[in-house]
């Protein structure tokens, strides 16, 4: 699908037309969900955004200016949910621990993968605003310093800059004999 | 495997795993709640249209929803009364109900305080204005600085400067929004250049060639000692540049004849140029051992007239890798080099080569005389990329080597931090080509910059092989003593392969030191062979050395008398010398060497003149610093205090502020112990 049917389709979506937009957030639904899948390492949070991101998306689908990129708007939009939902389960107490894993969904290999996954999330949750998206834009989605700056809507030196850090926390990051990270400092 | 810090592919990998697929239900639930937020959404819109297209209902819509006559404005709506009885309340107070002489003061007071209230409102605007240029002006600032970490050698100056305009206009002008965004563009990623650029220059990685302190010699052993001169003054400088930082320098660092030799001694002049030297010696007792002597040997060398100065031929070669880029690296070298460019002569050549990932020559051999020429050249240059020195090396020998001038002064002057990390780069293989080289008469000055990561040993041995001296430059004062104060000794030779052997009488010395000269020390058969390399000395040069000997018959000595070998009869015929001097040199044409020999008699006959008196003392305070810095053995029961002491009383005219600078020095030390 090429970029001008894709907002072709966007400007019909946008005038009201259900069937447009219905064609266009079944072409989105699967990176929305790839995403949110890495912003939190586990299949139900995952959904969690992903339901908040496509509720957003219809409502917010008119004030698409054609500006930026669509993707990197929606980029924007499911960052935003996520951080929403977040704050939201905070709110509520959630303990981490029962939302760890759930082995049942996913074959082992992934389960494991998945700690990890959820180890490096913690530490850059750690870290300060902006750091996590920077990582996730660039080395998960594979877009340049440029891209993750306008979709950040920071300056691209802000983005280098961020990557760079995280790269020194991660030299603090021991592999583990059973092959996992701890902190060693 | 284990313990392996985390990297980047790991990060990468980790987050590009591809997640499970979504579940196909939920994501059915997902699509259905999002249409039904999408029809929802859709619905206001569609009532709305249909409200444009009746204008009469707008109206009455618009009457009915009016909040404009709300709040504060209440009291304005067109209602008869507040409240629903039609009676004035009583109680509460209202400005009507007020006392008529209380109404006047009511309302001045509200016209003061809201007076007050709109002159604090400017000044909070005010100041939050001027905060946003201040903050700008920094940012900008930064950023332009960061702006010179160019990656490229040869990138013209000019981008610099325009974005500098940009800078300038955009601190003064009052529409600075709409000017930030592109100077921000204009700055790519300044921040992690920045990171890495300044990472290697905390790290201590200052690289100094080991050596030990000569030992005390028992002349019944060892009679002869012999050294080559050293008029390099690296070792000073670098120890002051620690020192002013409030360190002692680390003990290798501290070369002790470079210290001594870094003061411009008032020796007497030779008076011709046939015998380019004179020597001068004299014994003093040692101020820091009782009973022990010092031998001090002051070599005065000849200063040319300003006729007699030579034509030459200079190539500089500038490291312009990524590790000079510092403010105490680069930007000095082209300060010191235009420095250089108003010591010389119209007439002479200047070449300019450079070396960065690859050398390459920036200026041919241009005169003098096209001075803006040379200086556009050595202000075009920028830092950047790794280090190939060995090939910049080649290259400023094939320079100079072109241009070559057979009367006058062929050198390549070389300034580095020292750090080659590309090509060869050992220092024995550089020492080979460095020598096969000098055979051709061309010198090679090493200018040493910047800390952190200098390479002394690299420097010494390049300047050591390639018939030249090597110089710390700290400052650009530093700068001006050795390229404008002392250009001639620097550029121009007036001897090379001098050595000094000093031959101790076992009648009247028991045992003997070397201060200084670890790193010059030949062997005793050397001296007199031609083919070995020793060092050069400049114009008007002056080299010193000074031994410290215990005197038979002194209870001060260290080492004990042999059980076994026959004590030596004192011959009374021969105890009036201490010691035999011999000197030898080159001229720098020939290749065949002069000899200069000068017995050190025990008692002087002739009064020593009074201000030499005071240079060699000053001498002495020196090297009894380096021997503290150094925390030398033999350094008896001297302090800082006592070098102090010493040098005030030894500072004599001090034109140019270096002894009064040393006695700052040894106060540092002191403090920094």
């Amino acid at each position: 699908m090429n970029a001008a049917d894709q907002s072709e389709l966007i400007r019909t979506a946008q005038g009201g037309d259900s069937q447009a937009f219905a064609q266009l957030l079944a072409n989105q639904y699967d990176s929305i969900y790839r995403f949110a899948y890495r912003w939190c390492g586990n299949p139900s949070d995952a959904e969690d955004i992903t339901q908040l991101a496509c509720i957003k998306l219809a409502q917010t689908i008119a004030q698409f200016r054609f500006e930026a990129a669509f993707s990197s708007w929606l980029y924007r939009l499911v960052i935003n949910c996520a951080k929403d939902w977040y704050k939201s389960q905070n709110r509520h107490q959630h303990d981490n621990i029962d939302h760890w894993i759930e082995p049942e969904r996913a074959p082992d290999q992934t389960a494991e993968n998945s700690i990890y996954l959820q180890q490096l999330l913690g530490l850059l949750d750690q870290m300060a605003e902006g750091f996590k998206e920077a990582a996730l834009l660039v080395h998960g989605e594979g877009l340049s310093h440029a891209e993750a700056a306008a979709i950040l809507q920071v300056k691209e030196s802000t983005v280098s800059w961020r990557l760079h850090e995280i790269r020194k926390q991660l030299q603090l990051l021991q592999q583990q004999p059973d092959g996992s990270w701890e902190l060693s400092l | 495997m284990n313990k392996t810090p985390m990297n980047e592919d790991d990060l990468k990998q980790l987050l590009q795993q591809q997640p499970p697929a979504p579940d196909a239900e939920t994501k059915a639930r997902h699509m259905a709640a999002a249409m039904a937020a999408f029809s929802a959404q859709q619905k206001p819109e569609v009532e709305n249209l249909s409200t444009v297209a009746t204008p009469a209902n707008e109206t009455c819509a618009s009457e009915k929803k009016s909040n404009i006559l709300q709040g504060f404005f209440q009291r304005l709506r067109l209602t008869r009364d507040t409240n629903h009885h039609g009676t004035k309340p009583m109680n509460t107070s209202s400005f009507e109900q007020r006392p008529f002489w209380q109404k006047p003061a009511l309302i001045s007071g509200i016209a003061a305080s809201s007076l007050a209230v709109l002159a604090g409102l400017t000044f909070m605007q005010h100041l939050m204005i001027n905060s946003d240029q201040e903050e700008l002006a920094a940012r900008i600032a930064e950023q332009s600085l960061s702006k010179t970490v160019p990656l490229i050698v040869q990138e013209p100056a000019a981008e610099a400067s325009v974005s500098l305009q940009r800078v300038e206009k955009i601190a003064i002008s009052p529409k600075m929004k709409a000017e930030v965004q592109p100077m921000a563009l204009a700055a790519p990623a300044p921040m992690v250049e920045e990171i890495i650029v300044n990472q290697p220059s905390q790290e201590f990685r200052d690289r100094f060639e080991d050596f030990k302190e000569n030992s005390v010699i028992a002349t019944s052993e060892n009679p002869v000692s012999t050294f080559s001169i050293d008029v390099d003054t690296a070792s000073y400088s670098f120890v002051r540049r620690m020192l002013n930082n409030g360190q002692l320098p680390e003990k290798d660092a501290v070369r002790t004849e470079e210290m001594i030799n870094y003061f411009d001694y008032a020796y007497p002049l030779p008076r011709d140029k046939k015998t380019p030297f004179v020597t001068y010696t004299s014994v003093i007792d040692s101020p820091w051992k009782a009973g022990n002597k010092l031998i001090h040997i002051g070599i005065q060398g000849y200063q040319l007239a300003a006729s007699e100065i030579p034509q030459s031929n200079l190539v500089f070669l500038l490291d312009v890798s990524g590790s000079m880029d510092e403010p105490s690296k680069l930007p000095l070298v082209k300060q010191s080099m235009s420095l250089l460019l108003d010591t010389l002569k119209p007439d002479d050549t200047i070449a300019i080569a450079v070396y960065a990932g690859a050398a390459g020559t920036v200026l041919e051999p241009t005169k003098v005389k096209e001075k803006s020429k040379i200086l556009a050249a050595l202000n075009n240059l920028q830092a950047g990329g790794s280090t190939a020195g060995a090939e910049g090396i080649a290259l400023a020998y094939q320079l100079a080597e072109a241009n070559f001038n057979a009367k006058g002064v062929n050198r390549i002057i070389l300034a580095t931090d020292g750090d080659f990390n590309v090509g060869q780069t050992g220092d024995e293989q550089l020492q080979d080509f460095v020598e096969r080289k000098r055979e051709k008469g061309i010198y090679l000055s090493v200018l040493g910059f910047g800390q952190g990561n200098y390479q002394d040993a690299m420097m010494q041995t390049l300047a050591q092989n390639g018939n030249g001296t090597a110089a710390y430059i700290d400052t650009l004062s530093e700068a001006q003593k050795v390229l404008v104060t002392e250009a001639t000794s620097t550029l121009f030779p007036i001897a090379k392969d001098v050595k000094i052997q000093v031959e101790f009488n076992p009648n009247t010395v028991k045992e003997y030191r070397l201060i200084g000269y670890e790193t010059r020390a030949l062997n005793r058969e050397d001296f007199s062979n031609d083919k070995v390399d020793a060092g050069e000395i400049g114009a008007g040069q002056r080299v010193t050395a000074i031994y410290e000997i215990t005197p038979v018959g002194a209870q001060s000595g260290l080492l004990e008398d042999s059980r076994y070998q026959p004590k030596n009869k004192v011959d009374a015929s021969n105890s009036s010398e201490y010691a035999f001097l011999r000197l030898r040199y080159k001229l720098p044409s020939e290749t065949k060497s002069n000899l200069i020999e000068t017995p050190i008699a025990v008692a002087r006959k002739v009064k020593i003149n009074a201000e030499y008196q005071q240079e060699v003392n000053f001498s002495i305070a020196v090297a009894g610093f380096a021997q503290l810095l150094k925390g030398s053995n033999y350094a008896g029961n001297f302090t800082y205090d006592k070098v102090i002491e010493l040098a005030q009383a030894n500072k004599g005219k001090d034109e140019y502020g270096y002894r009064t600078e040393f006695v700052q020095l040894v106060r540092k030390a002191k403090v920094a112990q």
